[in-house]
């Protein structure tokens, strides 16, 4: 290409973006003393310039309605003023499309290190055995080309290095894992576990990789309850903290931030040579040589370089000579209800912020019913509710209520930690509508074609979120509670497609390199020096949110890389 | 604002020392030292020179944020809490927003006039109330065809006033929330447990234990 610096250095392996997948890549290859480049799109993290943690609405002179007060207008952090650096779901010059056929789409993307696990929700669940086998299970969708056995490992040493709070349940649907002590109940969670288990209903300790013991120099929860804002002391995971910066002290991660991956390139022969990317400082384009290259830059990142490496050799882009780089896009069914519950009133008042996040949930529980259900696949139940901390739009609802003075106030005394939510994580079978692909007339700032999504829920998706409907009003009703209408939903009530921030499946593996993009091992049927380790490599998405198996996948996927690397096979 | 700067310096090294002793053992003592810290430098109210509303309009919010969150025993008001100097802030930001509080300030001041033949500021409080009463009636699908337009108006007003309050050190302690502190474990009180206990009985929610 014109203009483009080329280093003549080779590298043994270059891997593209810092989240989940690609710091865990450059965490154990560093460990097993493989040198790694890493590639980050966005800028270097600095915990303790960017965290909030800590900090009252009252430390800034907007409260957290950020400058001009742009939270009341619908803009402003996605998260929240005080939330962690993370990204949006628009960024500056880096546009994406929705095709016509589809009703929304949205596409969170992080550009900063670390990527999406610095403000992730840290739920951390083991898919179940059943998970990888679904087609055997019911006829639908794909079988993984791995079976439970071949990763629980992976899951033993993800769970261990990375720290996660649990408990032993032996429950199927929820396997076990190494698990730190969880924090007990907070008071309004022993409610909703009354009337969960009134309906026959699962609810034990929540699983969220937050550690309450210290390892690895990193010291045990303070329950400030603000895992959201970013953790100074790095008391739960964030691929930057946990991972990246402990491999850049070892000497063998070089990291390159603000680079932004143009085009894989290749040899003519099918073997990756490197990746060419755009310095975003200088907007100057390089190229940089490798032995091995890893994709790691989040499922549709990932599948968008892929597609846009179009060489002689694969002209359908680079991985794709089976053509399903970008289909079988998956996000997770999100439904949530809420309500207030006046036997939470009089509670005494108590710190209730606890780990961050609940400390209970509800793995599914109808794994044996699905065919009495009418719907294929599950569900497990996030709950929310406590006394959190005011901010911005915390006591809306009680100002409309007591119209102005002291009933207002009264109103906000009474109503305070009241209000119990239920957020059900579905199962979305793959399907043929949704799907993304290079948009034939959209570049971004950066000269690089955009993404156009496709996608579409299924009966199969609408129909277990009325039976989240349905469930979450009985419970909320049970514990005297009037169930509010959905939140964030489309006319069915249903999630928007992308909106729960759990894309996965667009390079899936396989057995069949006709019918799939990557091995058991994430690494691409058509040139065995290209892995992508991220959800992209997901077969299907069980409701168990993807991260943990993010982890584990890339810790696996790396341990065979560098095998192989060292028997000359790469 | 310096409390933040030192908190964070502090935050910092408490940060480092956690890790460089491998003990786990978050120093609570010098936690909640930084706790206060951040309590501290809270703005002196008085004084306070407006930026994009006239003195004026700044009297009318003042009032108007005395009389949506008035002093009580629970805590103090609207204007204790800084909602005022707030408001003003927003607008000197933000010219949508400032529109919104020059033209509903210009329609208040116009409809009492019509009403009382005075401005907000110098009608007697309980005209004051009555117009409040008026708006919040229209709010609420009433009859009060006549204030009609002052209602998006009222709700910003409200809306910020109330933000204001809650998120100021007293409308947090009114509220009674305990948190944004660092523990060394986490426990839910037993009162509180009782509490649930005997409401999850009322409500004949049986324990499984």
């Amino acid at each position: 290409m014109p203009n483009t610096q080329h280093s003549p250095e080779i590298h043994d392996v270059v891997v593209i973006g810092s989240g989940a997948g690609g710091a865990t890549v450059a965490h154990v290859l560093t460990r097993l003393g493989v040198r790694v480049t890493l590639l980050e799109a966005g800028p270097m993290l600095d915990p303790y310039r960017e965290y909030k943690e800590h900090e009252w609405p009252y430390d800034y002179d907007h409260r957290g309605a950020e400058e001009g007060g742009v939270r009341y207008f619908g803009g402003g952090k996605p998260f929240g003023f005080f939330s962690t650096t993370s990204g949006g779901w628009e960024l500056d010059g880096e546009p994406y499309t929705v095709a016509e056929d589809t009703n929304d789409f949205w596409w969170f993307r992080s550009r900063i290190v670390g990527g999406r696990t610095n403000h992730y929700g840290r739920m951390t669940f083991r898919f179940s055995d059943y998970d990888f086998k679904p087609y055997d299970r019911d006829g639908l969708g794909w079988n993984w080309p791995i079976t439970y056995d071949d990763i629980a490992p992976y899951y033993d040493k993800a769970e261990s290095f990375i720290g996660v709070v649990g408990s032993r349940e032996g429950l199927r649907s929820a396997p076990d894992g190494v698990f730190h002590d969880p924090p007990p109940p907070k008071a309004h969670e022993l409610l909703i576990q009354r009337a969960s288990h009134r309906m026959g209903i699962p609810c034990i300790p929540n699983r969220r990789a937050v550690i309450t013991r210290p390892i690895n120099g990193r010291p045990a929860c303070h329950y400030c309850g603000q895992c959201g804002r970013g953790c100074l002391t790095a008391s739960n995971y964030s691929a930057s903290q946990v991972q990246i910066f402990p491999a850049l002290d070892t000497g063998r991660l070089e990291l390159i931030d603000m680079a932004m991956a143009r085009a894989i390139t290749t040899d003519g022969s099918g073997r990756v040579t490197g990746v060419v990317y755009l310095d975003k400082r200088t907007r100057e384009e390089r190229e940089i040589r490798c032995r091995v290259l890893v994709v790691a830059a989040s499922a549709c990142e990932s599948a968008r370089l892929l597609l846009n490496s179009k060489t002689t050799e694969f002209p359908s882009g680079v991985g794709n000579s089976s053509g399903v780089v970008g289909r079988f896009l998956m996000d997770t069914v999100g439904f949530g209800l809420s309500g207030e519950v006046p036997a939470l009133e009089g509670l005494p008042r108590y710190n209730s912020d606890g780990a961050g996040g609940a400390h209970l949930y509800m793995p599914w529980w109808g794994v044996d019913d699905q065919q009495a259900l009418g719907f294929p696949r599950g569900y497990h139940v996030e709950i929310g509710g406590g006394y959190g901390m005011p901010g911005i739009g915390s006591f809306a609802g009680a100002a409309r209520r007591g119209g102005y003075g002291v009933a207002i106030k009264e109103r906000a005394r009474r109503d305070y930690g009241t209000r119990i939510s239920l957020s059900g994580r579905g199962e979305m079978i793959p399907n043929n509508f949704s799907y993304c692909e290079i948009d034939p007339t959209v570049v971004d700032r950066w000269g690089i074609p955009v993404l156009r999504f496709h996608f579409k829920w299924s009966d199969y998706e609408l129909a277990q979120a009325d039976h989240m409907r349905r469930t979450f009003a009985e419970m909320i009703t049970l514990m005297g509670g009037d169930p509010g209408p959905p939140s964030r939903r489309d006319a069915s009530g249903i999630s928007i497609g992308g909106s729960i921030i759990h894309e996965v499946g667009t390079a899936r593996m396989g057995d069949d390199p006709r019918a799939s993009v990557l091995n058991g091992f994430c690494q691409a049927h058509d040139a065995k020096n290209l892995f992508v380790c991220d959800g992209a490599a997901f077969v299907s998405n069980p409701d168990k949110n993807p991260t943990l198996t993010i982890n584990a996948l890339a810790w696996r996927a790396s341990e065979y890389l560098a095998e192989e690397m060292g028997r000359g096979n790469l | 604002m310096t409390g933040g700067v030192s908190r964070r310096e502090v935050l910092r090294q408490l940060a480092l020392a956690a890790t460089a002793a491998s003990t786990g053992a978050f120093n609570v003592e010098a936690a909640k030292v930084v706790h206060a810290l951040a309590g501290e430098g809270r703005a002196q109210p008085g004084g306070y020179a407006p930026q994009a509303l006239t003195m004026r309009e700044f009297r009318t919010i003042t009032r108007l944020a005395e009389l949506i969150i008035p002093a009580d025993a629970g805590g103090g008001s609207g204007v204790d809490a800084g909602a005022p100097e707030f408001i003003d802030l927003l607008c000197s930001q933000n010219a949508e927003l400032a529109d919104i509080f020059t033209g509903g300030l210009a329609w208040l001041d116009a409809a009492m006039g019509r009403r009382e033949g005075a401005t907000f500021v110098d009608t007697p409080p309980d005209r004051q109330t009555a117009m409040l009463d008026a708006l919040v009636a229209s709010e609420r699908g009433g009859r009060a065809r006549d204030v009609g337009p002052g209602v998006d108006f009222f709700g910003w007003i409200r809306r910020l006033t109330v933000d204001a309050y809650y998120t100021s050190p007293i409308g947090i302690r009114d509220v009674g929330y305990r948190g944004n502190a660092s523990l060394r474990s986490f426990e839910t009180p037993t009162a509180a447990v009782e509490h649930i206990n005997r409401m999850a009985d009322d409500l004949g929610l049986r324990s499984p234990w």
